[in-house]
C-alpha cells in the first residue's frame, strides 16, 4: 500500500506561478510515500515544496532546472515494481511510444515515467507501463495545445499498481483510474 | 494468539476476614454474587453485566450469552477493518472523485484507511509503553496485536470519542484477568486431566466393580503425582465429588452445547471477544451511571447548561466528599491550590490503574466492580440541580470513597507540603506498599457519605472554579480529525470570525472618548473576572468604585510614584479616584495588552513576585489622583454589561489559563465577602506564597465597593465553563480578564519595585501574547 506521486513539468516560476489550488489542497503531507518527479521544477522552492510534502523525493534533470546536481534518469524499487525516470527530453521523437519503449528495456524497470510533452499518457503493456504525468501546473508547452494541469498517483501493492490521475479539467479535478497487474514478481 | 510466557494467576484476594464484623449482610450478597471468586474473567464479566447475574443461571445460560457476545464481536471486527483495496464487489464503481486515495472527503473508503492509520499510530504509541513491567506478557506481539485491534475496533465504533491515553490501561487488566482465568483452567486441567476426557469405553454397567477397576487402570497413567495414592484408587469420574469450584471450571470449558466452541466460558480462542465486551461494557457504563468513557469525554454530560465535563465533575465530586469528611484537609488542599482534576483525572481515567501495581489492581477493581452500577435515584430531581450524575450509582460512590481514603492515606504528607507542586508530587506518587485491606475497608466506610454528596447539589461555586484547561487547550489535537486540513481550515476561519467579532468591540471601547467609559468598561473586565463565582447582587457603593476605575488606568500608562501614597489611602475613597491622565485616552484594549500578559504570565509563573509588585506598583499610582468619578460610576452599571457579554463568553477560556487564581479568587471572595480584600487573596494566591497577603489585607472598607461593583456588572455576564476552545478570543479575553484581576490587587499590593521594571516586564507579556494568539 504505498502511495507514489508522478509529477513533473511545473516549470515554476518561468512559466507558471505555483501549483493550481485544487491539486495543492489535495496534497497534505502524510499521506504519500513517495514522489518521483520528472524535472522542469525549476527553482529549489519547488524542491522544497515537494519535499515537505514527503521526503522521499526523486528528481531528474529537465531542461530548464536550475539545480545542475539532479540525474538523468534514476530507477528505484517500490514493493515488486521497479520505477524509472527520466525527463524524456532526450528520447526522440519526444513522446514516441517505441523511443520510450526503448528506455524502458534499457534502465530494466517496469514502470517508466517520463515528462516533457505536458501532456497526460499512460500505456499499458505486458511487461509495464509507461506514463507521463503531464504538467501539475498547466504550463506551456510547443507541442502540446490546451494542456490540462494532471498528476499521476499510483497505488503500489505487491503484484498490483492502481494509477490514479487527476486532471484539472475547466476548474474542476477529474479523476480517473488504471489498473495494472504484474505477471510475475521481480527478483 | 496466546502469550507465550504464563502468567501467575493472580492469587491476591482480598481476605474475607477483613470485613467480618459489620459488612456481614452485605458480605452474604458478595458471596452469593461471587460465585466465580477465583474466576475473576469470569465474575468480571458478571459484574460488568455481559453476564447474566442472578444465581440461578446456568452454565448453560452464561454460554449462550456469551456465545452471542462473541459473535457480534466477530461481526464488528469484519466489518470495520477496511482494506481499501479489496473491492467490495464489482458491480460497485466508486465515484472516484470521492473515493481516491488524496481525496479530502473523511467518509471516502481512503478517508477512513488514513483515520484507521492515524488512530492505529496512537493507538501503537501507547501500547509499546503498556506495563513494561509485566512486559512478558503485555509487550508480546500477540497480546499487543488483541490490544491494538480491541482498541481500534472501539474508537471506530464510538468516533465521538476517538481514542484516549488510558483507554489502552483499561483494557490490559481486563485481558490480564481472562488470561490469568485461562492459566488457572490449564491448571486444573493438568490436575483433573481425566474430567476432561470422556472416558466411556471402559465403563460398563454390568460389573460396577470392574467399573471401578477399570477406571483405576486407565486411570493412573494420566494422574499426575500431585494426587495422592489413596485418591487414584477411589477416583471416579462423577464431576459432582469435585469442589464446586473445580466443576465450575471444568463445566466452563465444555465445548458441548448449542454454541458449540463459541460457547467455553473460558477460551483462549475467544479472548479477544470477551476482551472486547468487557471492555465495551466498562466504557459505557452498561446503562448504570459510571461509564468510563465520560471520563475521556470533554462535553458535558447534561447538555451545554451543567458546564461541566464529566471528569471535572466527579473530581469535584471527590473534592466534595473529602470536603464532608476531613475539612481540615480539604481546606489545605483548597488554599494551596490544589485542584482535584490535577491528580483526580489520573485516577479516574484508569480507574487508579496506575497508582497500584497490577495484582493490586485487579484486588480493588474486584471491589469497584462488585458494586452495583445501577442509577441512584435521590437527590434533587431537577435536571437544572442534578447531582454529581457521572459518578451517581452504588459503584461510583465507591470510586470516589476510594478515591477520599486514598487521600486520607496519605494526609500527613499532604499536609506538610507547602505549594502546590510538591503537594501533588505527594499525591501523584501513591506510595508502592500500601495496606490494600484498610484502604478498601476505609472507602467501604465511607460509602454512605459517598452517596449522600453525591446526591446532594454541587456546591455551584466550587463547579465553576474547577476549568476545562485541562480540557480544552488539547481538546482539538488530540482526536484524530477525519481530515486535519479541513479541521484546520475550519479553525482558521473561526479565528477569523472571533478576530471580526472581538474587533467590533474593541471599535466600540476605542469610540469611547469619556474616561469614565473607558474606566466603566475596564471595570466591567475586573468584574468581570469575579464572574464565576455566583455573587450576590449589592449595592453598588458608586462611591467607592472609581477607584478601581483609577486603577485600571493608572496601570496602562502612569507610571507615576505615588505608590506608598496609594498604599497608605486605602480607606479613603477619594484618596482614590486618581485622574486618569492619559489613561482614559488610551485604548482600553491597548491598556489590557501590557497588563494582561503579564497577568497572563504571572497566571503561569507563580514565583513571579516581583512582576506582580510592579504591576502592584503601578496601580497604586491610580489612587493618588482623586477625580469626580462619583458620577461616573453611576453609569458604569449599565453600559458595562454590553460590552461584557461578547467578552464573557469569552472567559470560559480564561479559565484555562488562570484556573487557580480565578479558583481561588472565587473562593475567597465568597468567604470573605471583601471585594479589595478579595483581590489581595486571589491575587496573591496566584503564587504559591500564602502569607504575603496577610500582611497585605486592607482595610475591609475599600475592598468591598469594589467588589461589589464588580459583583453588581458581572451579574449580566452569564459564565459557562465551555470547554470549546476559541484560541484567538480566549487569549485575548484571558488577558483583559487578568489584566482587569490583577489592577486592583497590583494597586493594594506592595511597595513599588520600580515602574520601569514593570512597563519591561508589560512589554515581554505583549510580545508573549502576541505569540499566543499567532499560536
Amino acid at each position: 500500500m504505498v502511495l507514489v506521486m508522478a509529477i513533473g513539468d511545473l516549470h515554476i516560476p518561468h512559466r507558471a506561478m505555483e501549483l493550481p489550488a485544487k491539486f495543492k489542497s489535495m496534497l497534505v503531507p502524510g499521506k504519500i510515500q513517495h514522489i518521483i518527479c520528472t524535472g522542469n521544477l525549476c527553482i529549489k522552492e519547488v524542491h522544497d515544496y515537494l519535499k515537505s510534502l514527503c521526503p522521499n523525493l526523486h528528481v531528474t534533470r529537465g531542461v530548464y532546472d536550475e539545480d545542475a546536481r539532479y540525474p538523468e534518469t534514476e530507477t528505484l524499487t517500490i514493493e515488486q515494481f521497479k520505477l524509472g525516470l527520466c525527463h524524456g527530453h532526450k528520447v526522440v521523437p519526444w513522446g514516441d511510444l517505441d523511443s520510450l519503449a526503448m528506455v524502458q528495456r534499457q534502465l530494466d524497470v517496469d514502470i517508466l515515467v517520463s515528462g516533457h510533452t505536458h501532456r497526460f499518457m499512460a500505456y499499458k503493456h505486458e511487461t509495464g507501463m509507461v506514463i507521463n504525468p503531464g504538467s501539475a501546473t498547466g504550463s506551456y508547452c510547443g507541442m502540446t495545445y490546451d494542456v490540462n494541469p494532471s498528476i499521476v498517483l499510483m497505488d503500489i501493492d505487491g503484484l498490483r499498481v492502481v494509477v490514479y490521475v487527476y486532471e484539472l479539467i475547466d476548474g474542476e479535478v477529474k479523476v480517473e483510474k488504471i489498473d495494472f497487474k504484474k505477471t510475475s514478481a521481480t527478483t | 494468539m496466546s502469550p507465550a510466557a504464563p502468567i501467575e494467576p493472580a492469587k491476591k484476594t482480598l481476605p474475607e476476614s477483613s470485613s467480618s464484623g459489620e459488612l456481614s449482610p452485605e458480605r452474604a450478597d458478595l458471596e452469593k454474587c461471587r460465585r466465580f471468586g477465583d474466576l475473576r474473567g469470569v465474575q468480571w464479566r458478571i459484574d460488568l453485566g455481559i453476564l447474566p447475574s442472578s444465581s440461578s443461571s446456568s452454565v448453560n445460560d452464561l454460554r449462550r450469552v456469551t456465545a452471542n457476545c462473541r459473535r457480534s464481536y466477530a461481526a464488528l471486527r469484519r466489518r470495520l477493518l477496511i482494506n481499501p483495496h479489496i473491492p467490495k464487489d464489482g458491480s460497485n464503481f466508486p465515484d472516484l472523485v470521492m473515493d481516491n486515495p488524496l481525496s479530502q472527503n473523511p467518509d471516502s473508503m481512503w478517508g477512513r484507511f488514513f483515520h484507521k492509520a492515524e488512530l492505529e499510530k496512537m493507538v501503537d504509541q501507547d501500547l509499546s509503553r503498556l506495563y513494561p513491567e509485566h512486559g512478558s506478557y503485555f509487550q508480546t506481539p500477540g497480546c499487543q496485536g488483541m490490544l491494538r485491534r480491541i482498541l481500534l475496533l472501539w474508537c471506530i465504533r464510538h468516533p465521538n470519542y476517538g481514542y484516549r491515553q488510558g483507554m489502552h490501561e483499561l483494557l490490559a487488566p481486563l485481558l490480564y484477568v481472562l488470561q490469568a482465568d485461562l492459566e488457572r483452567l490449564s491448571e486444573v486441567r493438568k490436575q483433573y486431566q481425566d474430567y476432561f476426557t470422556d472416558n466411556f469405553d471402559g465403563l460398563s454397567f454390568n460389573e460396577t466393580d470392574s467399573a471401578y477397576k477399570s477406571d483405576l487402570e486407565k486411570g493412573s497413567p494420566h494422574m499426575e503425582d500431585a494426587i495422592k495414592n489413596q485418591k487414584d484408587q477411589v477416583k471416579d469420574n462423577y464431576l459432582n465429588e469435585l469442589d464446586p469450584k473445580i466443576q465450575t471450571i471444568i463445566l466452563f470449558s465444555d465445548a458441548y452445547g448449542a454454541e458449540g466452541e463459541l460457547g467455553i466460558v473460558l477460551s483462549e480462542k475467544f479472548m479477544e471477544h470477551d476482551a472486547y465486551s468487557m471492555f465495551d461494557a466498562l466504557m459505557n457504563g452498561d446503562g448504570g451511571a459510571v461509564a468510563m468513557a465520560n471520563f475521556f469525554s470533554h462535553s458535558p454530560l447534561n447538555g451545554p447548561q451543567n458546564g461541566l465535563p464529566p471528569v471535572l465533575e466527579a473530581s469535584s465530586a471527590l473534592y466534595h466528599l473529602l470536603s464532608i469528611v476531613d475539612l481540615s484537609l480539604y481546606t489545605h488542599l483548597v488554599e494551596l491550590g490544589v485542584e482535584p482534576q490535577y491528580f483526580a483525572l489520573r485516577w479516574l481515567r484508569v480507574l487508579f490503574g496506575r497508582e497500584f501495581a497490577l495484582e493490586d489492581l485487579l484486588v480493588i477493581w474486584d471491589e469497584i466492580f462488585a458494586l452495583d452500577n445501577s442509577r441512584l435515584s435521590g437527590g434533587s430531581e431537577h435536571e437544572s440541580e442534578v447531582s454529581y450524575g457521572v459518578l451517581k450509582s452504588s459503584r461510583g460512590a465507591f470510586i470516589s470513597a476510594l478515591a477520599v481514603s486514598m487521600i486520607l492515606y496519605l494526609r500527613s504528607s499532604v499536609l506538610a507540603t507547602e505549594n502546590a507542586t510538591s503537594c501533588l508530587q505527594r499525591l501523584l506518587n501513591f506510595p508502592e506498599d500500601v495496606s490494600l485491606a484498610k484502604l478498601i475497608k476505609k472507602a467501604k466506610s465511607l460509602m454512605t457519605l459517598a452517596i449522600d454528596a453525591i446526591n446532594s447539589k454541587p456546591v455551584g461555586v466550587r463547579g465553576q472554579s474547577l476549568s476545562s484547561d485541562l480540557v480544552a487547550p488539547g481538546s482539538p489535537r488530540s482526536l484524530v480529525p477525519e481530515s486535519y486540513w479541513e479541521e484546520k481550515w475550519r479553525v482558521l476561519t473561526k479565528e477569523e470570525e472571533q478576530r471580526r467579532q472581538a474587533t467590533p468591540q474593541k471599535l466600540v471601547q476605542n469610540r469611547i472618548k469619556g474616561w469614565s467609559e473607558k474606566v466603566k468598561m475596564r471595570l466591567s473586565r475586573t468584574e468581570s473576572a469575579c464572574l464565576l463565582s455566583k455573587v450576590n447582587h449589592k449595592i453598588v457603593d458608586r462611591s467607592r468604585s472609581p477607584i478601581r476605575k483609577n486603577l485600571l488606568d493608572d496601570l496602562a500608562h502612569q507610571l507615576g510614584s505615588e505608590i506608598d501614597e496609594k498604599l497608605a489611602s486605602e480607606d479613603d475613597s477619594k484618596v482614590r479616584f486618581s485622574s486618569v491622565n492619559g489613561g482614559s485616552e488610551e485604548n482600553s484594549s491597548i491598556f489590557s495588552d501590557p497588563v494582561s500578559p503579564r497577568c497572563f504570565a504571572i497566571n503561569n509563573d507563580h514565583g513571579n513576585e516581583t512582576e506582580r509588585s510592579s504591576v502592584a506598583s503601578n496601580s497604586s499610582v491610580i489612587g493618588n489622583h482623586p477625580a469626580a468619578l462619583y458620577s461616573a460610576t453611576e453609569e458604569v452599571a449599565s453600559p458595562l454589561p454590553v460590552s461584557d457579554p461578547p467578552e464573557d463568553m469569552l472567559f470560559k477560556e480564561v479559565q484555562n489559563d488562570c484556573t487557580k487564581e480565578r479558583a481561588v479568587t472565587n473562593l475567597r471572595e465568597r468567604r470573605l465577602l471583601a471585594g479589595k480584600f478579595q483581590w489581595l487573596w486571589m491575587f496573591a494566591k496566584t503564587g504559591p506564597e500564602g502569607s504575603a497577603e496577610k500582611g497585605v489585607c486592607t482595610s475591609e472598607s475599600s475592598i468591598s465597593p469594589v467588589t461589589e461593583c464588580n459583583q453588581k456588572n458581572a451579574v449580566p455576564s452569564s459564565s459557562t465553563t465551555d470547554g470549546t476552545s476559541k484560541p484567538e478570543a480566549v487569549i485575548e479575553s484571558v488577558l483583559e480578564q487578568q489584566k482587569a484581576q490583577t489592577e486592583p490587587v497590583a494597586k493594594i499590593a506592595l511597595v513599588g519595585r520600580g515602574q520601569i521594571t514593570a512597563m519591561a516586564a508589560l512589554k515581554e507579556l505583549r510580545k508573549i501574547s502576541n505569540l499566543l494568539s499567532e499560536m
